[in-house]
C-alpha cells in the first residue's frame, strides 16, 4: 500500500481542470448525504471517496493525510464513501486541501482519487455502546496458538462425504460433524444415528478447560466445524431447540469475523469474534435472537488497541475495516433428548414454532423433497413474486425472442396455439392467422394480456384446462424451469403433449446452465450491471442466491430482483432496510446441456425433433406421435 | 372470456370425465365490434366444437338465429360467416362464472379472465 504524493502542486492546467470538474460533481453527491460544502476555507474537510463504504480502511487514508498536514480528529462514517477530517487551524486545513486534492490513494487492488472541500462543520451523533444479547458471553484468548493449530490440524478434510473440488468451485463454506450429523434438510439431528466418529481427541483440554471454568456443566457429544473463507458466511438462524440443550459453545479459530444478532424486533448487534476466542450462547442469545455471518470480504472493526472490548463495536467512533482471512470454528454442542422447554416458544420447534429460522424472508429455502413442500416453495419463490412485480416485468419483457417468432410464423393459418406460461402475452399477436390462447398462473401478468385484447386465463401449468389434442401446437416459453422438482418438470412437459393434437408440435425453452455456448457469451452475461444492492449472498447446502448478470454455479437457485415500479404490493415480507429497495428472489432450475431432452425423450408418445441453445436458453421442438 | 376460448375449456377437476363443456353463468357480458375477417373464421370453424358453441351461446341469450349444425359450403357462405364471426370474437363474458358439469365445480371469470386454477385437494 502505497500513495502518490501528487497534489494540485505541480500539476498541469488541464489535470487541475479535471480536479475542479471532479469536486464539483462531489459536490452533487454529497449534497444528497446532507451535506452543504462551502468554498470558504473552514478547519472541517470532507474526503470524498475516502470511506469506509467505498473500502479505505482508517489506516489506509490516515496514512496519507498525515503525509501532508497533520490531522486532529478523523471521522469515518460506517457504509459511507466519505471520511471528515478536522485540522488544528484554517490554514493547515488549506495546505492540506492544495496538497491532497486529487490524491491518488492505492487500496487493496483499487486506485482511488481523493476529493477534498471544506464543510461548515462536522457534527456526529456519540452512540451509546450497545450491550451484549441476554446470555451471550466472550471469552477472549481462550485458547494458545500452540493450542490453535493443534485443533486445527486434527481436523481430516479429505475425508468428509463431500467432494472438495466441489465444494471450492460451489464456494460454499465447508462443513464437518462428529458425534452426531447435523442435518440441513430439517435442521435436525439424527439422534438416534451416532456417527463412527466421536469428538476428537484434541478437543478434550479444551472442553475441559470451559466445565472448569463453569461455562459449561455437561459434556457435549456433538461437534460442527465450520470452515469459512473470506466472502463465505452462514444466513440468520436459531439453533434448532430441541436439537440441542442450552448451552452453545463455539471456538473460534484463524481470522476474526463479525457475528451478528439479530432480535425479533428488529434489533442488530454485531459481534467481533477474534480468532482464538471462545463465545457461549446461552438464554436469550441462544434461543431467542438469531445468529448469523454475513459472506462479506471485508468486515468493520474498532480500530483500537488491542487491550480495548472487541465487542464495541456499538459506537461509530474510530472505525476502520478489517479483511477476513480464514475462519475455522468449533461449535460443540449437547444433543437434547426431551422436547425443549424453554421461555421462548415462538422460536421453540418443542413449542409449536413452524421452524426454528427466523421468519424474516433473509432465510434461504432447501431443495423441496414432496410435492406439498415443492408447491409452497413454488409459492413464495415464483407465484408471489410475478404477482407483485407483474407490470415492471411486462415492461422490461417487449422483445419477442426471434426463434420463437420464426417458429410461430411457420405454422399454418388457423391453427390453434396455447401458450402455457404466457406471462404478459408477448407471443400472442405474433403471429395474427393464428387462434391463440395464453394461460399463466399470474393473475396480474393475465390481466395485461386482456388489457391488451388477447385471450387468456389463470390457471397452472401442471394441469392445463384444455382438452386433451386440441392443440395444433403450443409454446412454453421460460417456464418450466421455475418448477422445483423433476417430477414436477417432467408432469408439465407432459400436459403439454396432452393437449397437443397427432403431429402437433411444442416449442419450449428454459434457461441454461450454460450461459456460454460455442464462445459466445449470452445476452444475460454481456450486460455487466453494478448492483450496489446485492448484499444478501448467503450459500447453504441447497439453495444459493444467484448474482446477476454472472455465470451460474449451481442448477437450482434464487435469482434476485429489484422491485423499482412506484406501487409495488409488497405482497412478500421484504422490508426494505435502510431505504432499499425490496429484493424478489424467483426460483430457478438451469438446465444443463442434454437436460431437457433428456427429461422429454421420458414422455411416451412424443420425440424430439430438434433442440438448440438460443441465448442462454435451452430448446426443443416436440412433435406428437 | 370470448365463446372462442370458452369452446377451448374444460374441467379438470380430479375424477371428472365429462367435463365439457363448461356451463357459463354471466352476470356481466359485453359485444364488442372486432373487425370481421372471413378466412380467419372460416378457418376456425373446423377447429370448433359446434353443439357446445350453440350451446353457450343459448346461455347467454345471444343465440339469436346460429343453427344448430353446421351448414354446408359455409366457407363461402358470407352471411354464415357473419354470425359465427359474432358469436365467438364479438360477445365477451366479464364477469360470472363457469360450472363444471359433472361435479358442479364453479371457476370465477373476472374482468374477463377466467381463473381455472384448482385447490391442492382437487388436482
Amino acid at each position: 500500500m502505497y500513495s502518490e504524493c501528487r497534489g494540485t502542486l505541480g500539476r498541469s492546467k488541464e489535470e487541475k481542470k479535471v480536479i475542479r470538474k471532479q469536486i464539483k460533481a462531489s459536490h452533487t453527491l454529497l449534497k444528497h448525504e446532507g451535506i452543504s460544502t462551502t468554498p470558504h476555507p473552514t478547519e472541517s474537510v470532507v474526503v470524498a471517496n475516502g470511506g469506509l463504504g467505498n473500502g479505505v480502511s482508517r489506516e489506509e487514508l490516515l496514512s496519507v493525510l498525515t503525509e501532508a498536514e497533520e490531522v486532529e480528529s478523523l471521522f469515518m462514517p460506517p457504509h459511507k464513501p466519505y471520511a471528515f477530517v478536522t485540522y488544528r487551524s484554517v490554514e493547515s486545513a488549506r495546505r492540506a486541501l492544495t496538497q491532497l486534492n486529487g490524491q491518488k490513494l492505492q487500496s487493496e487492488e483499487n486506485s482511488i482519487t481523493l476529493y477534498l472541500s471544506y464543510v461548515n462543520s462536522v457534527t456526529f451523533e456519540e452512540e451509546k455502546s450497545v450491550p451484549l444479547p441476554e446470555g451471550l458471553v466472550l471469552v477472549e484468548e481462550f485458547v494458545s496458538p500452540d493450542e490453535e493449530a493443534v485443533l486445527l490440524a486434527a481436523i481430516d478434510w479429505l475425508s468428509s462425504n463431500e467432494d472438495v473440488t466441489a465444494q471450492k468451485s460451489l464456494k460454499h463454506r465447508r462443513v464437518k460433524h462428529y458425534g452426531f450429523e447435523f442435518r440441513y434438510d430439517n435442521n435436525n439431528v439424527d439422534k438416534d444415528k451416532p456417527l463412527r466418529a466421536g469428538l476428537p481427541d484434541e478437543c478434550l483440554p479444551v472442553l475441559e478447560r470451559c466445565v472448569k471454568s463453569g461455562l459449561i456443566s455437561i459434556m457435549p457429544d456433538q461437534l460442527t466445524v465450520n470452515q469459512y473463507e473470506s466472502g463465505q458466511g452462514i444466513p440468520p438462524h436459531v439453533d434448532t431447540h430441541s436439537a440441542f440443550e442450552e448451552t452453545i459453545i463455539s471456538l473460534s479459530l484463524g481470522a476474526k469475523t463479525v457475528m451478528e444478532f439479530r432480535h425479533p424486533d428488529g434489533r442488530l448487534v454485531p459481534v467481533v469474534l477474534p480468532g482464538r476466542s471462545l463465545l457461549v450462547m446461552r438464554g436469550e442469545s441462544r434461543y431467542l435472537w438469531t445468529h448469523g455471518i454475513t459472506p462479506r470480504k471485508f468486515d468493520m472493526v474498532p480500530a483500537c488497541s488491542p487491550h480495548s472490548p472487541a465487542s464495541d463495536l456499538g459506537t461509530n467512533r474510530n472505525l476502520t475495516l478489517s479483511k477476513r482471512g480464514t475462519r475455522t470454528s468449533f461449535t460443540f454442542r449437547k444433543i437434547r433428548h426431551e422436547p425443549c422447554c424453554c421461555a421462548f416458544p415462538s422460536t421453540c420447534d418443542s413449542q409449536g414454532a413452524a421452524s426454528a429460522f427466523s421468519p424474516s424472508p433473509s432465510s434461504p429455502p432447501s431443495l423441496p423433497c414432496c410435492h406439498a413442500d415443492a408447491t409452497r416453495l413454488e409459492e413464495e419463490y415464483v407465484h408471489r413474486v410475478y404477482n407483485a412485480i407483474a407490470s415492471h416485468f411486462s415492461s422490461t419483457r417487449h422483445s419477442p425472442w426471434p426463434s420463437v417468432c420464426h417458429f410461430l410464423s411457420l405454422l399454418p393459418a388457423g391453427s390453434v396455439l396455447a401458450d402455457v406460461g404466457c406471462g404478459n402475452g408477448k407471443y400472442l399477436g405474433v403471429n395474427p392467422e393464428l387462434i391463440t390462447v395464453g394461460c399463466d398462473r399470474s393473475n396480474a401478468l393475465v390481466q395485461i394480456c386482456v388489457e391488451r385484447g388477447f385471450q387468456a386465463f389463470v390457471s397452472d401449468a401442471l394441469s392445463v384446462p384444455l382438452r386433451t389434442a386440441s392443440c395444433d401446437a403450443c409454446i412454453s416459453i421460460a417456464v418450466i424451469h421455475h418448477f422445483s422438482t423433476p417430477e414436477r418438470r417432467l408432469a408439465a412437459v407432459r400436459e403439454l403433449t396432452r393437449i397437443l393434437r397427432p403431429k402437433g408440435q411444442a416449442l419450449i425453452y428454459v434457461w441454461a446452465f450454460e450461459q456460454e455456448y460455442n464462445k459466445q457469451r449470452s445476452k444475460y452475461l454481456k450486460e455487466q450491471i453494478k448492483d450496489e444492492h446485492l448484499e444478501d449472498k448467503w450459500t447453504n447446502s441447497k439453495l444459493s442466491v444467484h448474482t446477476n448478470r454472472t455465470a451460474f454455479n449451481t442448477q437450482d437457485l434464487l435469482v434476485p430482483c429489484h422491485d423499482t415500479t412506484k406501487t409495488s404490493n409488497t405482497i412478500l415480507k421484504a422490508k426494505p432496510e435502510n431505504g432499499q429497495v425490496p429484493v424478489f428472489h424467483r426460483y430457478y432450475h438451469v438446465f444443463q446441456q442434454g437436460e431437457l431432452e433428456q427429461l422429454c425423450g421420458q414422455v411416451a408418445g412424443v420425440r424430439v425433433c430438434r433442440s438448440y441453445h438460443d441465448q442462454g436458453n435451452w430448446c426443443v421442438i416436440l412433435e406428437k406421435d | 372470456m370470448k365463446l372462442l376460448t370458452h369452446n377451448m375449456l374444460t374441467s379438470h377437476v380430479k375424477g371428472v370425465t365429462k367435463g365439457y363443456p363448461l356451463l357459463i353463468k354471466a352476470t356481466e357480458v359485453k359485444v364488442n365490434e372486432v373487425e370481421f375477417n372471413p378466412q380467419f373464421v372460416s378457418r376456425m370453424i373446423p377447429k370448433l366444437e359446434w353443439s357446445a358453441l350453440v350451446q353457450a351461446a343459448e346461455e347467454l341469450g345471444h343465440r339469436q338465429d346460429l343453427p344448430g349444425e353446421l351448414v354446408a359450403d359455409y366457407e363461402t357462405n358470407e352471411e354464415f360467416l357473419k354470425k359465427v364471426h359474432r358469436i365467438l370474437l364479438e360477445v365477451e363474458v366479464l364477469e360470472g362464472c363457469l360450472q363444471c358439469p359433472e361435479s358442479g365445480r364453479e371457476f370465477p371469470i373476472s374482468r374477463g379472465i377466467p381463473n381455472m386454477l384448482l385447490n391442492e385437494d382437487e388436482a
